[in-house]
């Protein structure tokens, strides 16, 4: 027998299979569908929270004060060395004029320049680090500090770690709570569709008695369930959806929902793809540990 | 296929013993009957040969294997050559008499060309030409009975394993039935079957002598040779 054939046998069996046992299918189509939402609650509010860490962590700067003794030479090498740090996104020089310019907006200082009357700044760079680099800075900031010409550096460590933690511990509780749900709903599923399969052991007997091949006797029931977890899946899209594009405004009271709202378009398209692969991994893996309940196992 | 088996013993869990050191031979091609009052083991006899009665002791050997030391993968594939006509392994119930014997056929691995074809010519031949489409829960027992042996001969099994086929069947329905089952054994299928003493009447000898059938009569836990057989 060809695959195809093969698989023709197994997609329309299990599709039989799945109207035929309409009441338990609704039941398992309710419970992932349910399911996939508070994972997309989880999963869109951690991506929230991820991209406000990371604008967050896009604000810390790093700045390196030059020598008033640092000449081309060495701002060359310091440039050079940055450049070459993966973590480092974009570098900006900043002119001691630059930075007189800047503060003389603030009358205090501007008086205290006018009274010293030269300008006591030195030329820096501004260092902008790339989006997601959550590592200690500690390596480069030291090797920065010796360099000659190189007079401080200035980054804000605690706070940039604290940042850093907080990203994790989000991303963390979000993959925890997550994985819980899922785990329950795996456990509801595989349940449902092991009462699905006792109201149909008489024919599995029937195959396992007459020598049918695995692929004959599973197949249709996993992919029942992968069916019936698309089907929970696409409700739960249709629904978000829904709610992104007509509810958006009435929902946003409510906490939480504004980050999950807040996400740009090309997140909300990967977060439906994964609520699909969630919905359809959920009905598989249910079905398969219901084929592995001991009564199917003796039944083989 | 070929059946043998030696000092073969079999006690239910209940501690009923319907197999007492019997001995068994059936070589390829043959066509035997294994008669018996009821309650005497028939069942089990076949369905030990059948895969699904491991002897409690004893040798068992069908086509030189020993089916109960077969990996499940490997039992699955040599169950598929063999076709079974056993009461209680019933057809599906949701599906109509024409998909429950193709079904078989997919399952033995037949080439899906000319299947529905086929079926329709067998249920024809067999008197149910206007059952194809209907529901298991729609025959009438003989029906059910006379498809359940379609299913397991209509991939032309190696090996049929019939209990009490003939059982409850009228004079026309169950004389189809032996044809079948000759034909298959004249096409080299070892056929083995049970029968009460009712359920194996003498006209159904009478038209099974051409194929030199064996008989046994199990009794007491015994199988008595073909001599012994009280006919």
């Amino acid at each position: 027998m060809t695959f195809l054939f093969r698989l023709g046998f197994v997609l329309k069996e299990g599709f039989t299979q799945l109207l035929r046992t309409r009441g338990p299918s609704t039941a398992i189509v309710i419970i992932v569908a349910s399911t996939l939402l508070q994972l997309s609650l989880f999963l869109g509010i951690t991506r929230g929270l991820d991209r406000a860490l990371s604008s967050a962590k896009k604000k810390f700067e790093l700045a390196l004060f030059f020598a008033p003794s640092a000449d081309a030479s060495d701002r060359k090498r310091v440039s050079d060395l940055l450049a070459s740090d993966p973590r480092v996104g974009e570098v900006k020089m900043v002119t001691k004029e630059e930075a007189l310019q800047e503060f003389r907006g603030d009358p205090e200082i501007d008086r205290m320049i006018q009274a010293l009357g030269e300008n006591p700044l030195t030329d820096s760079l501004s260092v902008v680090l790339k989006d997601g680099e959550g590592g200690s800075l500690d390596d480069l900031v030291e090797r920065l500090r010796r360099e000659p010409g190189v007079e401080d550096v200035d980054y804000g460590k605690s706070a940039w770690e604290t940042v850093s933690r907080l990203s994790r511990l989000a991303r963390w509780v979000g993959w925890g709570l997550g994985g819980f749900v899922f785990l329950t709903a795996l456990f509801i599923v595989s349940n449902t569709l092991t009462i699905a399969l006792w109201a149909r052991r008489e024919d599995y007997l029937i195959l396992a008695r007459m020598g049918a091949p695995l692929w004959m006797k599973w197949g249709p029931y996993l992919w029942e369930g992968a069916l019936q977890g698309l089907v929970g899946g696409v409700l739960t899209v249709v629904f978000l959806e829904t709610v992104r594009r007509g509810a958006k405004v009435a929902l946003q009271q409510y906490g939480g929902l504004d980050l999950l709202l807040g996400l740009p378009d090309g997140d909300w398209k990967g977060l439906y793809w994964t609520l699909l692969g969630l919905g359809v991994g959920l009905g598989v893996l249910g079905a398969f540990f219901a084929l592995q309940k001991r009564w199917v196992r003796e039944m083989q | 296929m070929m059946i043998q088996g030696f000092h073969l013993t079999k006690v239910h869990s209940s501690g009923a013993k319907v197999l007492d050191d019997a001995y068994f031979s059936a070589p390829e091609g043959s066509f035997t009957v294994v008669l018996g009052e009821s309650r005497t083991g028939k069942s089990t006899l076949l369905k030990m040969f059948g895969g699904e009665e491991k002897p409690t002791s004893g040798t068992l050997r069908v086509d030189h294997l020993d089916p109960y030391d077969l990996a499940p993968s490997e039992k699955d594939r040599w169950l598929r050559s063999v076709g079974v006509i056993f009461p209680d392994l019933e057809l599906f119930p949701d599906k109509s008499v024409e998909e429950n014997i193709l079904f078989i056929l997919h399952m033995k691995g037949a080439p899906p060309e000319g299947q529905r074809e086929a079926v329709t010519k067998l249920l024809s031949k067999a008197g149910l030409g206007d059952k194809g489409p209907a529901r298991p829960s729609d025959l009438s027992s003989g029906e059910r009975r006379m498809v359940l042996a379609l299913r397991a001969m209509i991939f032309r099994p190696r090996l049929l394993l019939a209990d009490d086929p003939f059982q409850g069947l009228d004079e026309r329905t169950w004389s189809v039935l032996l044809k079948f089952l000759l034909e298959l054994n004249k096409g080299g299928a070892t056929v083995v079957l049970s029968a009460g003493p009712a359920s194996f009447p003498e006209a159904a000898k009478k038209a099974a002598q051409d194929r030199s059938p064996r008989y046994v009569k199990l009794e007491g836990g015994k199988l008595l040779p073909a001599e012994e057989a009280v006919l």
